[in-house]
């Protein structure tokens, strides 16, 4: 589904936003997107040429040279983003999307920065990990005053070292970071620096997180922990852009956590490396092999493998309610709890009421039911062997054989060579299972129970 | 009537009086049942084919309807035709009515005459008297008193015609806090139903193990109380249904029968009742309390001003004498005729405290009407107040909550497909839609209750307080917290 515009040229629609010409008319005009899906990589048109990153379900914006200096316009202002299909939030962002649009510079580069507010409240922004004059940090009231609404700031440095970094607000920041308000900033380093790899495929989201009351369309932004709209570049699965490579492609994978909370990204199939963090690269001497990285809070994680394993294999935050869409965490497990004879009675009462969760939640992933209005299901997203029961931090890292250099369109469903996929044991079939027992409350189990919960919760 | 002027000194025309008078004085053969129906008819039309026909012949044939109308689901409109047909109060007020009419037929028969007769015998006479007398003074009041009485008669009937009214209302507001009540009754067992479901639910979680005894029983005490909450529902039915049979006159084997299962619906406001004033004027001119009460005014009046008179002449007679006196020795008669008039003397009594009792009576009813109009106008007022807010109410209660509330059940439903909410939301959800449905059905009989209220208070005299809203089910609303 993001191949649509994928090549579709400049998918960076740049088009006249609310702000007057007039009265900015001698600020680079700024540029604006409206389609969450991945734009293609920006290949620099001047400046120091660089390696340009993808961002995942997001987009480079593109800059004015003056004299020099390169000089980005950000407004800041309320957006709808489709989180998920037929799924709409009301978020706060920049130039019509959030996260706002990916800034790449180059190591040296000196860089301007208009900041436009149109949001209902003052707001600043903090070039977070940059080297920079304190007055150009961006913490509201500390290092300058807050630009208040209709009014535009200029932020000027030199992006002094190379890497990952972020950008958000330091002026209500739990608001505003809680209705989206976040971008990417990528420093490319100026020629070949002994730390960091050359790559084929350079990777960037920012992780996020939204609490969105089912059949609402406004983050909760009160909520600290209790989410349940878990995003990548305020998408969710599985809207989320699969991460194409060609197999031998170098790998590169940018991750900022602007959550609350910790999220441990998990490749499968590949072993890979932490090569730098939003302090710089990491000397080679420093690595080790992961599976899974913990980016924790406010924190930024470059990982990079050798993407040498064709399939397509699974990327995702390891914690498992990450990867769901809303639920009810109120909800009682109702794992082997019998309801014999007590639908038809429940029926009478609830017309509409259907079992669910006597055996488990994957009926969820199974059944279509009508839900609340502007509310994606819990789990979601179908595979080519059916329901991945999956909604939330997850997508798929796509390995395939002579794709085009440039090539980040989907592939399609992995066709597995023979021999090469678990098979249904055709042999003569395994015991049958003993019945669960039932033990009375607060007794201890007499034996092991079979059913899930493992019954050895007892024996603290 | 039609009286003639009374001659009181012209005794040929006085007889003549005496005759078209006589005409009056007959007992009705109903005892004025078919009159005191006739006017409840003509004061509510509404009403007037619930009413029992006059004549006696018809109304037993409409009593053995009564099988019928109890082998249906009871209507409202039954129940009416049973309790002015049953009610054993009504059949007392009525039959009272009848006494009434006889001793009114029996006041106004003429006084029947002295026959006396005197043998008187002397020496040489025998004397035979025979005088013929009657007190003057009732055959010349004649006119008044048969104007007054039937003054008296029309009052009486008034004043049954409104006890007919008011047993129909007690009917209607019976029936329809019967219905209600079984309705309610009704939806506090589907509260025990879904509560029933979730206990039993929460049972098996703790038995499998995913709930501790606390959580399972917190819905046992949910089913606990849904339960005492439904006996008290299913006492308030019983208790209403037998206020219905007090107020039919049913016991027995008759009072098994099935009650209509729904209220009527709710009507758009008629027009006729939009105006207040309108009503007022309306209720002064219908009320039969207040006829009565210009009636009673009236008879009064007439009466104070022959009270005096009365006082002043008692007792007077005339009589007519025929004596025949016989010589004994000869056998010669001589007969004497003429006639006597005996008159009292006014020495100590002329009237006075007689007229001032006239007067004072006046008074007292000029002040009755004058009462019973200010409470006819206050209680018009109110009934229409509550009228109208009762409509309101049940109409807020129809198109606003029963709708929000299904919203809110559906809603959540589908909160529980997408796994955002238990099968017990959906349960505590359920339990609230009906405790709405109830205070939904409260409220529809409490706006026909004022109707009742209303239609009566344009008519009569409310005989109870009219009907308070704002006091439905606390009980089941302290339920809707629980959860």
């Amino acid at each position: 589904m993001q191949r649509r515009q994928f090549f579709a040229g400049a998918a960076t629609a740049v088009a006249a936003t609310s702000v007057s010409r007039v009265a900015l008319a001698t600020l680079p005009e700024p540029a604006t997107q409206a389609s969450p899906d991945t734009a293609p990589p920006l290949v620099p048109p001047n400046g120091r040429p660089y390696q340009p990153v993808v961002t995942l379900n997001g987009w480079t914006t593109p800059w004015r040279m003056n004299q020099g200096v390169k000089e980005f316009h950000l407004v800041a202002e309320p957006v709808v983003r489709e989180v998920a299909p037929g799924f709409f939030v009301n978020l706060w962002g920049y130039n019509g999307q959030s996260p706002g649009p990916t800034i790449e510079v180059v190591e040296g580069d000196r860089v301007r920065i208009f900041v436009t507010n149109r949001l209902p409240e003052h707001t600043t922004i903090h070039w977070h990990g940059q080297r920079l004059p304190n007055g150009m940090d961006g913490v509201g009231g500390l290092t300058q005053p807050a630009i208040q609404p209709g009014k535009t700031f200029v932020y000027e440095f030199v992006a002094r070292r190379p890497g990952t970094f972020m950008y958000h607000p330091h002026a209500d920041e739990m608001v505003q970071m809680a209705m989206g308000m976040m971008g990417l900033w990528i420093t490319h380093p100026k020629g070949q620096h002994p730390h960091i790899a050359k790559v084929q495929r350079d990777y960037a989201f920012l992780i996020n997180a939204f609490d969105v009351e089912p059949g609402s369309k406004t983050p909760k932004v009160n909520t600290m922990l209790e989410h349940n709209i878990w995003c990548w570049n305020s998408r969710a699965f599985p809207s989320i852009s699969p991460l194409v490579a060609r197999r031998g492609d170098r790998v590169r994978i940018r991750v900022g956590n602007l959550t609350m909370t910790n999220h441990p990204i998990h490749l499968h199939g590949h072993e890979f490396e932490v090569t730098g963090t939003d302090g710089g690269p990491v000397p080679p001497t420093a690595r080790w092999p992961e599976v899974t990285t913990d980016v924790a809070v406010g924190q930024m994680r470059q990982i990079e493998f050798t993407a040498d394993e064709l399939g397509d294999w699974a990327l995702h935050c390891h914690k498992s309610h990450h990867t769901m869409g809303p639920m009810g965490h109120g909800v009682p497990t109702m794992i082997g709890v019998d309801h014999k004879g007590l639908v038809g009675k429940i029926q009478k009462i609830v017309p509409d009421y259907m079992v669910m969760g006597e055996r488990g939640m994957a009926d969820m992933g199974a059944m279509e039911m009508p839900l609340p209005e502007n509310t994606f299901p819990m789990m979601t997203g179908t595979g080519p062997f059916g329901p991945l029961e999956m909604g939330g931090m997850f997508t798929t890292l796509k390995v395939r054989q002579g794709l085009g250099a440039n090539d980040y369109r989907d592939p399609g469903d992995f066709q597995h060579p023979p021999g090469t996929l678990a098979y249904e044991w055709q042999g003569a079939p395994a015991a049958t299972p003993r019945p669960a027992r039932v033990d009375a409350p607060g007794t201890a189990p007499t034996e092991p129970s079979a059913r899930k919960p493992a019954a050895s919760g007892h024996q603290h | 009537m039609n009286t003639t002027e009374p001659t009181v000194w012209r005794l040929t025309a006085a007889a003549a009086a005496l005759t078209v008078l006589a005409g009056c004085a007959s007992v009705s053969p109903d005892g004025l049942q078919g009159r005191a129906m006739e006017q409840a008819a003509r004061s509510a039309p509404t009403l007037a084919a619930q009413l029992p026909p006059a004549d006696l012949a018809a109304r037993s044939d409409a009593q053995t309807q009564l099988q019928v109308w109890l082998a249906q689901p009871l209507t409202q409109d039954n129940a009416v035709r049973i309790a002015l047909l049953h009610q054993p109060a009504l059949r007392v007020r009525l039959a009272e009515l009848g006494i009434q009419d006889a001793q009114r037929v029996q006041a106004l028969q003429l006084p029947n005459p002295h026959l006396t007769l005197g043998r008187l015998v002397n020496g040489h006479e025998r004397e035979i008297e025979r005088s013929l007398s009657f007190g003057l003074l009732d055959l010349i009041t004649l006119p008044w008193r048969t104007q007054r009485q039937a003054e008296a008669r029309d009052h009486a009937t008034l004043l049954a015609a409104q006890d007919v009214l008011q047993v129909a209302a007690d009917a209607r507001r019976a029936w329809l806090r019967a219905v209600a009540a079984e309705q309610v009754a009704a939806v506090h067992s589907r509260m025990v139903e879904a509560a029933e479901v979730g206990a039993e639910l929460a049972q098996r979680m703790a038995r499998t193990g995913n709930w501790s005894r606390l959580q399972w029983a917190r819905e046992q005490a949910l089913l606990s109380d849904a339960h005492a909450s439904q006996a008290r529902a299913q006492l308030a039915a019983a208790t209403a249904r037998e206020q219905l049979h007090r107020t039919l006159g049913l016991w027995g084997a008759n009072a098994r029968f099935t009650l209509a299962s729904s209220l009527p619906a709710l009507p758009p406001v008629p027009a006729d009742v939009l105006n207040a004033q309108a009503l007022e004027t309306q209720a002064l001119e219908q009320r039969l309390d207040l006829q009565a009460a210009r009636r009673q005014l009236d008879t009064t009046s007439t009466r104070a001003g022959w009270a005096g008179a009365a006082a002043l002449f008692g007792s007077v007679g005339l009589g007519y004498q025929r004596n025949t006196t016989t010589e004994r020795d000869s056998g010669h008669r001589d007969t004497t005729r003429g006639w006597e008039l005996e008159l009292p003397l006014p020495l100590f009594d002329w009237g006075g405290t007689a007229r001032t009792a006239a007067r004072l009576e006046v008074e007292r009813s000029a002040a009755q009407l004058q009462d019973t109009a200010l409470r006819a106008r206050t209680e018009v007022r109110t009934a229409w107040l509550t009228y109208r807010t009762s409509h309101d109410l049940a109409r807020q209660q129809r198109d606003e909550v029963l709708p929000l509330r299904a919203l809110i059940q559906n809603e959540t439903t589908l909160r529980y497909n997408g796994m955002l909410a238990s099968v017990w939301d959906l349960l505590a959800e359920a339990r609230t839609a009906a405790t709405a449905s109830a205070r939904a059905i409260e409220a529809q009989r409490d706006f026909w209750l004022a109707d009742t209220d209303l239609r009566l208070a344009l008519i009569g005299a409310l005989d109870t307080p009219a009907t308070t809203l704002g006091t439905a089910t606390p009980a089941a609303a302290a339920d809707s917290r629980g959860h």
